[in-house]
């Protein structure tokens, strides 16, 4: 009964919410992150906003807008090491993430008690979501699900054949920056109220889950919104029902999602493998084995 | 700036000590991370351990055997979830990362004291590290140095040719679970001591500007364990002059990656007249 009368609260419902939009809209997201294997660069943006939020926080800005100014910078730094033949992606990457994060930590500890802002930020708070961090997480998931909508063939041609696009006649380029600074949006968006390690998770995992389950990629959209709504509010719950930290239980629900996913999915799950190895006729033993 | 006056107090000493290893170290092995596009695996690596790091201590254990358990742990599951082609191996990682480092956020919630253990998990705590912590750390340097020089070979081999290693009668997985191990290695040598941003910083920033700077493997690897230990060095030296003779409190571990990330720069800013000599044909 504690249970419901907690929901009842208003602290909780704003979480619940919260939970329920940011699970959807980075659901939908990841799909497009996983197709084009972006998710050490979601990692990286995560961290590399940090700085950002350091210094609008002391400069007296918005944390939000210092966070998309240097999501925005990180996305071009990105981009133009990598376009470098010596230096590959993967290492544009690693380098942007660790510097920027560093220059965050150096700005920070330059101030006094600097520790307990860092894990709001790492974690997020989203027990403390307020009603206008509710607004801007809807504004902008509007946009951004707008956006995906509007772009939804271009993109995903640009996913499978980047090549034909071009040739089609498409302004590549310009499409992979809309999609990065999609990215960027709700990575940004999200960190505020669930922390950036919460972010990465709640795109990758719910997306990486339904890719086993269908090849159909607007029911893959569709089916990773759905899992994504649900780790926010079932881990919430538990966090709720056990004092946890409530971020890191969303994630925890996400990963036992997909680790379950991974054994028992039909076609591309490890039981269903096991069995297609071995036969339809010797099935049955070997699903007790 | 003094580059040797502040490690005349014996902290100060400890900490170059760690410094030098660990760069030295993470850079070798960051040459094969840079190579083989590992990038990510370094970073989930420094991620999983934390788990390790907060059971072993809530349990009253060596933080370091914590830490090297979810190391291996996480190893063996990065090599065996990657190969499965519908995930694919940076969302495993991703996963693999998120859902480790949330566990290692669950349980410390637990406890008192959350915030300030989360803070030096990331950034370490390298100006207070003391005797025992120096003998762990190099113990775990040796093991990786001594696995890395008898491996050497066979990893870069696997790095440019894997069909070639397989095609020899090597097993590229167990190649691959090696290098893994290997990362992991470095990772928990150094955690506990300089923190996992750090560490990070410490394997891909010196590897990927010997890269832009050398050809040779050896080369390679000789030049990114040099610059590992002098940003090190410089970084140490840096942070101690700007908190003590200018009152500016620069946090030492995240000194030292902005040094690195400046030599990478540096190297980046240098690359480009290098290669323009060796394409004017060799001449001295």
């Amino acid at each position: 009964m504690s249970l419901l009368e907690a929901f009842g609260e208003g602290f909780t419902r704003r979480a619940l919410l919260e939970a329920v939009m940011v699970g959807g809209l980075c659901g939908v997201v990841g799909v497009h992150v996983l197709l084009r294997r972006l998710p050490f660069f979601t990692m990286a943006l995560g961290h590399a906003t940090f700085p950002g939020v350091v210094l609008a926080g002391l400069l007296g800005m918005s944390l939000f807008a210092g966070a998309a100014v240097f999501g925005a910078v990180v996305v071009l730094v990105v981009a133009l090491l990598g376009a470098r033949d010596r230096v590959d992606d993967t290492s544009a990457v690693g380098v942007t993430l660790s510097g920027a994060f560093a220059l965050g930590v150096l700005l920070l500890s330059a101030q006094a008690g600097f520790s307990r802002d860092l894990t709001a930020y790492l974690v997020g708070s989203i027990v403390t979501v307020q009603p206008g961090d509710l607004v801007t997480t809807a504004v902008v998931g509007l946009a951004v699900l707008a956006t995906l909508a509007a772009l939804h063939k271009e993109l995903v041609l640009g996913a499978f054949d980047r090549g034909g696009l071009a040739a089609l006649g498409y302004p590549v380029l310009v499409l992979d920056v809309v999609l990065l600074l999609v990215i960027e949006a709700t990575v940004v968006t999200s960190i505020p109220a669930v922390g950036t390690i919460l972010a990465v998770a709640l795109i990758v995992a719910p997306a990486a889950t339904a890719r086993l389950w269908t090849e159909r990629l607007r029911a893959t959209m569709a089916l990773a919104a759905a899992l994504g709504a649900t780790s926010g509010v079932v881990g919430l719950t538990i966090s709720f029902q056990w004092r946890l930290a409530a971020g890191a239980t969303i994630v925890l629900v996400a990963a036992v999602l997909f680790a379950v996913s991974l054994v028992v999915a039909p076609r591309h799950g490890l039981l269903a493998r096991r069995l297609a190895h071995v036969g339809p006729g010797s099935a049955p033993t070997s699903s007790r084995a | 700036m003094n580059l040797f006056e502040p490690f005349t107090i014996p902290y100060m000493q400890r900490a170059l000590v760690e410094v030098l290893v660990l760069g030295a170290l993470a850079g070798a092995v960051g040459v094969l991370v840079v190579l083989r596009r590992l990038a990510f695996v370094g970073d989930a690596l420094t991620h999983t351990v934390f788990p390790g790091v907060v059971m072993a201590h809530l349990l009253g254990r060596s933080l370091l055997l914590g830490a090297l358990a979810f190391g291996v742990l996480t190893a063996v599951l990065l090599t065996a979830v990657g190969r499965h082609r519908r995930v694919g191996d940076d969302a495993a990682l991703a996963i693999l990362l998120t859902s480790f480092f949330s566990l290692g956020v669950v349980l410390i919630s637990r406890t008192r004291g959350f915030t300030a253990d989360l803070t030096v998990f990331l950034f370490g705590r390298v100006l207070a590290v003391d005797r025992t912590d120096l003998v762990q750390t190099l113990t775990v340097a040796a093991v990786a140095a001594i696995v890395l020089a008898a491996l050497h070979k066979e990893l870069v081999l696997r790095a440019f040719d894997p069909e070639a290693t397989a095609a020899m009668g090597y097993r590229t997985g167990t190649l691959d679970l090696a290098l893994n191990l290997l990362i992991a290695l470095v990772v928990v040598a150094a955690v506990e001591a300089v923190g996992t941003v750090l560490v990070i910083a410490l394997i891909v920033v010196p590897a990927a500007a010997a890269r832009l700077l050398a050809d040779r493997v050896g080369a390679m690897t000789a030049l990114a364990c040099l610059l590992g230990a002098a940003g090190g060095w410089l970084g140490l030296a840096v942070s101690y002059e700007a908190s003590v003779d200018h009152g500016v409190r620069l946090a030492a571990g995240a000194t030292i990656v902005v040094v690195l990330v400046g030599l990478f720069l540096l190297a980046a800013a240098v690359a480009p007249l290098r290669r323009r000599r060796a394409a004017a044909g060799g001449h001295p």
